[in-house]
């Protein structure tokens, strides 16, 4: 019977080498799940996202205050190791021994540099799965282009669209791609591999492009194009399928509800909700291909009742009717949301440099292994001597001495 | 090399419409028998477009056929005893259930988790929804617009005052399907450890809340609300072109090794003014974001972008090592000398729509396992009789769930 107390990757290893973006969120979850996660850091080469906005308190002084750093790297021990010093590939080897999972998100090659590129580690330990994650792949001419989350958010066609019709092209505001599209085909590959060596025997090279997982995720606009010779128009914020379906100013500072209408019966809800005014009898809306038809007006409509309410109790009132609805909330309110706290998304995690501040776990709950928010992020080698001493098996002497020689900073 | 494979021999069940196919995709990639179960009047996805020759049909959905490519199809009145059974012994064999049901559904049809798993306890059941199965909204009713208005995800879409602006492809039901997908593979080396399968809750809101970047710290950290980058000078700005539009990240934080190839672009370039670029205000993040900063930046920049493609402008920038992409749409994909290089579309004949479809092809490459397209996306009911016999209904029994509308099955 298993103990409900532990994570369904209990005993995992996982030798991290990833930094910045899509890397350590997917190494993350691994966390969560029970994977003992080991990030290989050092002084010479922090993760940069350490310097990376917001910072406690507006202080950016040292390498424990961000957030963005933190949120991401929660449930990992860190180890100060010199990769570039001669003597580092000893310990890392020591590592690999004992992991099942190798992970790096550098540019191709420099973990052969460091003679670690699979064909070293497969001769390591035969059962490592062994994952890369390039940009673009590790052929092709465009197999060294450079890039960020933004960056990629347009390649893969989504800025495009996320748009409205006739103005400049936006997007979601953030990496997006960094926080989802690569971290899940990044965990699912590992995962594949994992559940493929419980039968071979066998670990294996798992090498993600970022921009092929990616489109995975937006195919129409190709798919379209390849189909009907036609680019898919921006989205504003509307959909094929809905009428009305928009975002429509209430009261207060950039407070906005979000109303969206699929069927004849929402329609009649929603101008119940309303108040059956005259407007919404006319002909011009009786039908949602009516609807469509006059769509800008239709929105302006109703915008000009939204903006008289308030967006929770609209969205109530909506919801009570049957009608989908939902307050465009900014971070505040989705880290105050009564339902994501009832279901212990957000966790608090306590760190001696910056005390108690917030995390959230991966979308995902078990009824029986757990999914857990467990340690804070650790400053660089904060595990370093526990790790070396214990499943690494170095003596004291052999520490101090590598500490000395500055292999483990 | 044995040729066993984790994948050849797992089955799945996919109980999913709108909302949750992309999780079997990823399966069905890797040789996973997936058997879509959809209603009589088929799966929703079926009418929702773009469609194929611009056609609506019930197997000319483009979204229908790539997110169900590599399935078997089963349709089934869930509504009818029948068709209850059907499911219940498809869970008796299966490894996992995918299902995206409103919260409560299978359970008043009496195919809960603990009546299926009752049956067969390896079985892990995933569920995907809006909301998830516990909390104050998980009975509400959904859509991907409010999921992403809730999540906090739509919030960051704009500036400003803006409102913001939806991603295409309903991105809080794709990312609710990845993470499905994850959790459904732990769960099931978890199953294959310890024997027992067990119940896995995958929201949407939960998915799209994880999708915040740093919102949500700089709200706990420093107590400010953000809303979109995209204003601050040379990090993650849009910029115009000849064609579209290309957007360039050539500075984070005061990083000088990063901003120095930009310049250097911009003087081999000779771009007019460049000289301004050449001076270490940039490097200061308040004066990028300053609306003098920002106007300096793009009167410089522009100038310049405006006179080329936004191909030129991406092979030249990144000669120069920035990190320069172009917003590219569906054509300029298809185009993409890269994704053409890797082989990466994938082009299949199908026999119902009399023509080829181009679909993205996989998302990732493996030492030993093979990602596949696969075959088509099912016709409604393809598959049905095949199923069924694999289940060991006899040929008569397959009749009658017909004849009393339980099942539908293509004439085999």
């Amino acid at each position: 019977m298993q103990n409900m107390a532990e994570g369904a990757l209990k005993g995992i290893v996982v030798c991290d080498f990833s930094w910045v973006g899509a890397g350590p969120i997917a190494t993350s979850v691994l966390g969560q799940c029970g994977a003992d996660v080991i990030k290989i850091e050092s002084i010479t080469r922090p993760d940069i996202l350490r310097k990376g906005e917001p910072f406690k308190d507006g202080i950016a002084k040292g390498m424990d205050r961000s957030g963005y750093f933190a949120n991401r790297n929660a449930n990992k021990r860190d180890i100060a190791l010199n990769m570039n010093h001669p003597k580092a590939r000893e310990v890392a080897i020591r590592l690999i021994e004992k992991s099942d999972i190798v992970i790096n998100n550098f540019r191709v090659g420099q973990m052969e540099k460091w003679n670690l590129g699979w064909e070293d580690v497969r001769k390591i330990n035969p059962r490592i799965i062994y994952v890369t994650m390039s940009l673009q792949g590790t052929s092709g001419p465009h197999r060294q282009y450079m890039g960020y989350g933004v960056n990629l958010n347009a390649l893969c066609g989504l800025t495009a669209r996320a748009a409205l019709p006739g103005k400049v092209p936006f997007g979601t505001g953030t990496n997006y791609t960094d926080h989802v599209m690569v971290p899940t085909h990044t965990l699912f590959g590992i995962m594949a591999a994992l559940l493929e060596r419980e039968v071979t025997g066998r670990g294996q090279t798992v090498s993600i492009s970022q921009l092929e997982a990616a489109l995975s995720m937006v195919p129409s606009d190709a798919m379209s194009y390849a189909a009907n010779g036609e680019v898919l128009p921006p989205l504003g914020y509307g959909d094929l399928e809905g009428v009305p379906h928009g975002i429509y100013t209430t009261l207060g500072y950039r407070q906005w509800i979000a109303i969206a209408v699929f069927s004849e019966d929402e329609w009649a809800a929603f101008k119940t909700v309303m108040g059956n005014p005259a407007w919404a009898e006319e002909d011009r809306f009786h039908t949602a291909e009516a609807r469509r038809k006059n769509e800008e007006e239709l929105n302006s409509r109703i915008e000009s009742w939204t903006s008289t309410q308030y967006s929770d109790w609209l969205m109530d009132e909506f919801l009570r009717h049957g009608v989908k609805a939902g307050v465009i909330r900014d971070a505040r309110q989705v880290i105050d949301d009564e339902h994501l706290r009832r279901r212990g998304f957000w966790s608090y995690l306590d760190h001696p440099v910056v005390g108690r501040t917030l995390y959230n776990r991966a979308p995902i709950t078990f009824s029986k292994t757990h999914i857990r928010m467990e340690t804070a992020a650790p400053s660089i080698g904060q595990h370093t001597n526990e790790l070396l001493a214990g499943m690494l098996g170095y003596s004291e002497q052999e520490i101090n001495q590598l500490t000395a020689e500055e292999v483990l900073i | 090399m044995s040729n066993a494979s984790f994948f050849s021999t797992l089955k799945i069940v996919d109980l999913t419409g709108e909302l949750g196919p992309y999780a079997g995709r990823m399966f069905s990639g890797l040789g996973a028998d997936v058997v879509h179960v959809e209603p009589l009047a088929g799966n929703p996805l079926r009418r929702t477009g773009p469609f194929y020759r611009n056609t609506p049909g019930r197997d000319a959905s483009l979204p229908f056929l790539y997110f169900n490519a590599g399935k078997r199809g089963l349709a089934v009145d869930l509504e009818s005893e029948g068709g209850q059974e059907v499911l219940r012994r498809l869970c008796a064999k299966a490894d996992l259930l995918i299902e995206s049901c409103d919260v409560g559904y299978l359970n008043r049809l009496g195919l809960s988790y603990d009546a299926l798993s009752a049956m067969n306890p390896r079985l892990v059941q995933t569920s995907i929804t809006h909301f998830g199965q516990t909390g104050p909204m998980s009975t509400v009713p959904g859509c991907e617009l409010t999921t992403a208005a809730l999540s906090g995800f739509l919030y960051l879409a704009g500036i400003d005052n803006d409102k913001p602006v939806r991603a295409p492809d309903n991105q809080t039901y794709r990312m609710a399907e990845a993470y499905a997908a994850v959790g459904s593979a732990i769960a099931l080396f978890n199953a294959r450890r310890t024997g027992e399968g067990q119940f896995v809750d995958v929201p949407c809101i939960e998915a799209g809340a994880m999708a915040l970047e740093n919102a949500a710290q700089f709200w706990d950290l420093e107590g400010k609300i953000r809303r979109g980058h995209g204003r601050q000078a040379g990090g993650g700005t849009i910029h115009p072109c000849t064609d579209g539009h290309i957007v360039i990240v050539a500075i984070m934080g005061s990083n000088k090794v990063m901003w120095d190839p930009f310049v250097e672009w911009m003087r081999q370039e000779g771009i007019e003014e460049w000289r301004e670029f050449d001076d270490p205000k940039w490097l200061d993040s308040a004066y990028r974001y300053s609306a003098e900063g920002y106007a300096t930046f793009c009167r410089i920049f522009e100038a310049y972008t405006r006179k080329h493609s936004k191909l030129y402008l991406y092979e030249t920038g990144q000669k120069y090592k920035v990190s320069v992409t172009p917003i590219t749409n569906g054509k300029d994909l298809l185009e993409n000398a890269q994704l053409q290089h890797r082989g990466f579309w994938q082009t299949v004949y199908n026999d119902a729509l009399g023509g080829d479809v181009t679909y993205p092809g996989g998302p990732y490459e493996f030492g030993e396992l093979r990602w596949r397209f696969g075959r088509n996306a099912p016709r409604l009911g393809e598959h049905t009789r095949e199923i069924l016999s694999e289940l060991e209904y006899s040929q008569m029994e397959i009749e009658a769930l017909a004849t009393k509308g339980a099942i539908y099955a293509e004439h085999g």
